[in-house]
């Protein structure tokens, strides 16, 4: 099934013309990389240069983004904080990426993301949402995500949950690209790549966290980003996942990308000297088949 | 049916441009007291109430201070020893909407009974005696606390909730085309009429049957409520009995009396006296007079006391049960121990100062951009009904705001700047170690600790070798507080995942209030 049949699915199910809710699976040749996992990484406190520049070995913004696609760039905008606390992607990076693909062609892209603190205050705290509007494009939008537009999901592969609600315009994006913030995490150990899928599920989040790390990687099996773009500009070290003491952050302007979110996951682990396999939820996707997380596998390219 | 008093414009529409635009201007601050995107609210919201001499009176007998924030209110004063009530007639919210109300559904014949007219003094004086000896009442009686709390807890909410489950549903139901005409319409709708969120309060159905009764007392007498129990319109009654300007019925007057019978205040005895302490200054027998026979100058009061009207024995009976409800309070067991769950907002003063300050407004609940701050029951006692709470499973304190101090109009939460509200400390958490998961069931979970906001998290946790549900002895995290570092904000409780009650508590901490002196200014 692909993705085309399960929205049609969606749509029935919403609209309440049959009862099944839709069940979403990938065909394993989707998720099979032919190749090695490359994981691109660079530094440089030029962020917006940093950005082209760390897609570089990707092949740039065009493997991604096609003409007349609608784009969804999902950041991390989950507290009620600056961008020098470290707690949400940094806004000129979620802005760069927006910019990128509206040259490719883009015929929307969307930006939003499920705060734990009130949204509207993280939106403006974080600086995305000006950052996005600074853009001057319609075709770029930062929005508040709509409850009505969560459906449930039934997750066939999830070995700890099994159903969930998920954000619709995520699922129905022609790309979406995720953008996370790497940062301690009390819970998970760290927020990575794989973790940043919180922010487009509904329901009552905090009943995630029973298992946690499994259940981030059941949800990932859900939604694959075609690109995972890591901020390492800056990462929060202590107190995650959102700080709030500058002593707590430490600069390291770096960003990592990969089309594969484990590789990228078990990179940015580094950062913190910790292993892959030390993060529940990287171990977790790994075993679930969603990426590689052996470093000595993943080919690391310095662009 | 336009008749033309004169060939000017009637100075009667003058009078309902005025009422209108203040209406407009009160329900536009009403919706401008929300989160705006700033941290600050540029607009001075709380505006009405710092015009309100009655507040002002009750609110600084009460804290026997100067409240700066209500000096406004002496313009009123003044404007009322010059003009009369005219802040009845051509500014109150509520004034205007009884008109509008009447204008909608007029009342036939008026069961009018001149023994009310006196109602409003005694309650005016019960409301002052008693704020000085600290039996605060006066946000039960005030109109723009009676009218802004009936909007905020109920009117508003339900609004809200009508307006967006019909959008809602030609969402989900409606044809396409349809739906797209009326999200453009409902998000047009969400940046101008209606609040951001739907909000959830408690009383509020109490509120709006408060409200019902004031309109519902419309169906006896026109403007019941300001002619016999506005405490507010009382105390305008006693200064305009010395105000200059003064309606007068001159002797082209042929007696027919059909001012007596229009006048929404019944102000126009039989005999063609115009009483300036119940003239509002409509001037609808100006208007409507057939030989033009009414006029309004200025003159110096000729200084005629007219009685009141109220029995020495009335007097009495108000007079001692304004003295001895107070004592009463003294002796009450919430005084001895108050209730751990009552928390009030950040920069609210000591909870004695700040019931005798808080008018019940409701501005603060309006404004708490987490619907966190709810009205109390009986929480604080009697007197403390419709005060704000925290109550946490609801909403919680958002650690960067501090909209509520900004708004309150008498500074019985004090307006703290950031870093300080950040400090302040207004209540602390507990685990209730028979709830929360790690140590009840030795299910891991972190929820809380990530979502405290203090720098330095409050919660900390230890290991400890525990037996999970399956029976495995596991190495579980186990959350605990650190007292020292918890500021009481209620996220922890907010975002406990089980159901019900949560799984971590806060209670509240009256040494961490704010004294009373950083209020005064
Ligand atoms: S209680 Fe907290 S969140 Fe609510 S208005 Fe006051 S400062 Fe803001
Ligand atoms: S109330 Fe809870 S979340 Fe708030 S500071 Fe205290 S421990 Fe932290």
């Amino acid at each position: 099934m692909n993705r085309r049949v399960f929205l049609k699915q969606c749509a029935l199910w919403t609209a309440g013309l049959t009862l099944s809710p839709p069940v979403f699976r990938l065909i394993p040749e989707l998720w099979a990389e032919p190749r090695a996992s490359i994981v691109s990484i660079t530094e440089g406190t030029d962020y917006p240069a940093l950005v082209s520049k760390v897609l570089g070995p990707l092949g740039g913004i065009q493997p991604f983004v096609k003409k007349g696609q609608r784009v969804v760039v999902k950041p991390n905008i989950g507290w009620d904080r600056s961008p020098e606390q470290g707690a949400n992607t940094h806004p000129e990076v979620v802005k760069t990426l927006v910019r990128l693909a509206l040259d490719a062609g883009a015929a929307q892209v969307l930006v939003f993301d499920r705060p734990c603190n009130e949204e509207r205050r993280c939106y403006a705290n974080s600086g995305i949402k000006k950052a996005v509007e600074s853009l001057g494009d319609r075709r770029a939008i930062c929005t508040y995500m709509d409850n009505r537009k969560f459906i449930p999901v039934r997750i066939a592969k999830g070995k700890s949950i099994n159903d969930w609600e998920f954000y619709k315009e995520a699922l129905e994006a022609d790309c979406y690209i995720n953008v996370p913030v790497a940062k301690h995490h009390g819970g998970a150990g760290l927020s990575l790549g794989l973790k940043n899928i919180m922010g487009v599920i509904g329901g009552f989040r905090g009943k995630i966290h029973f298992s946690l790390g499994q259940r981030i990687a059941d949800l990932n099996t859900v939604l694959k980003p075609h690109l995972t773009v890591i901020d390492a500009t800056r990462i929060l070290l202590r107190n995650g996942p959102q700080g709030g003491d500058l002593k707590d952050v430490k600069i390291l302007n770096s960003l990592i990308a990969s089309t594969d979110i484990v590789a990228a996951d078990a990179y940015a682990t580094t950062l913190f000297h910790l292993k892959p396999e030390e993060i529940e939820s990287t171990q977790a996707a790994y075993q679930l088949g969603l990426g590689e997380m052996d470093l000595k596998k993943i080919k690391v390219v310095k662009a | 049916m336009k008749k033309r008093s004169n060939k000017t414009f009637p100075l009667l529409y003058w009078r309902r441009i005025a009422q209108t635009l203040f209406l407009l201007l009160f329900l536009v601050l009403f919706r401008l007291t929300d989160y705006k995107g700033e941290d600050q609210i540029p607009y001075a919201v709380n505006i009405f109430f710092r015009l309100d001499p009655l507040v002002a009176a009750a609110a600084m007998l009460a804290a026997r201070a100067l409240i700066s924030l209500l000096l406004l209110s002496l313009i009123v004063i003044g404007l009322t020893l010059i003009l009369g009530r005219f802040f009845c007639g051509w500014f109150c919210p509520l004034g205007t909407l009884l008109d509008l109300f009447q204008t909608v559904s007029p009342l036939k014949k008026e069961k009018s009974n001149v023994r009310r007219r006196n109602w409003k003094y005694l309650l005016l004086g019960f409301i002052l005696l008693s704020a000085f000896l600290g039996f605060p009442v006066v946000g039960y009686f005030d109109p723009f606390s009676l009218l802004v709390r009936g909007m905020t807890l109920s009117v508003d909410p339900f609004f809200n909730y009508t307006v967006g489950s019909f959008f809602d549903f030609l969402y989900r139901h409606g044809p396409s085309f349809l739906s797209q005409i009326s999200e453009s319409i409902y998000s047009f709708f969400k940046d101008t009429l209606l609040a951001y969120n739907q909000k959830f309060f408690y009383l509020s159905l109490l509120s709006l049957l408060i409200l019902i009764a004031i309109f519902a007392l419309e169906r006896i007498e026109r403007r019941f409520w300001c002619k016999n129990l506005c405490p507010l319109g009382g105390l305008l009654a006693l200064l305009s009995r010395f105000s200059w300007l003064r309606g007068h019925i001159q002797t082209s007057c042929r007696g027919c009396r059909v001012c007596t019978q229009i006048c929404r205040m019944e102000a126009i005895d039989q005999t063609g006296g115009i009483a300036s302490a119940d003239c509002n200054l409509c001037l609808d027998c100006l208007h409507l007079c057939p030989d033009k026979a009414i006029s309004f100058a200025f003159k110096k009061p000729e200084q005629r006391p007219v009685p009141l009207g109220i029995s020495r024995r009335v007097f009495i009976g108000t007079l001692s049960s304004a003295l001895i409800l107070p004592t009463f309070l003294k002796v009450r067991a919430e005084t001895k121990n108050p209730d751990p769950t009552l928390i009030r907002p950040p920069g609210a003063i000591k909870e004695n100062f700040f019931l005798d300050r808080c008018v019940r407004c409701g501005e603060c609940m309006k404004v708490c951009i987490n619907n966190a701050l709810q009205p109390c029951w009986l929480e604080a006692g009697m007197e403390g009904l419709f005060s704000p709470r925290l109550v946490p499973r609801i909403g919680y304190c958002e650690f960067n705001c501090t909209l509520c101090g900004q708004v309150c109009p008498t500074g019985a939460i004090a307006k703290l700047p950031l870093k300080e509200k950040q400090k302040t400390v207004i209540g602390r958490a507990y685990f209730d170690r028979n709830r929360c998961l790690p140590y009840a069931q030795g299910t891991p979970c972190i929820v809380c600790e990530e979502h405290c906001p203090t720098p330095e998290k409050a919660i900390k946790f230890r290991e400890a070798l525990v037996m999970n549900p399956e029976g495995k002895m596991v190495t579980i995290k186990q959350p605990y507080i650190l007292e020292s570092l918890c500021i009481g904000c209620g996220i922890c409780e907010n975002k406990c995942p089980l159901e019900g009650k949560a799984g971590v508590l806060v209670i509240n901490n009256p040494e961490g209030m704010v004294l009373s002196k950083i209020a005064m200014f």
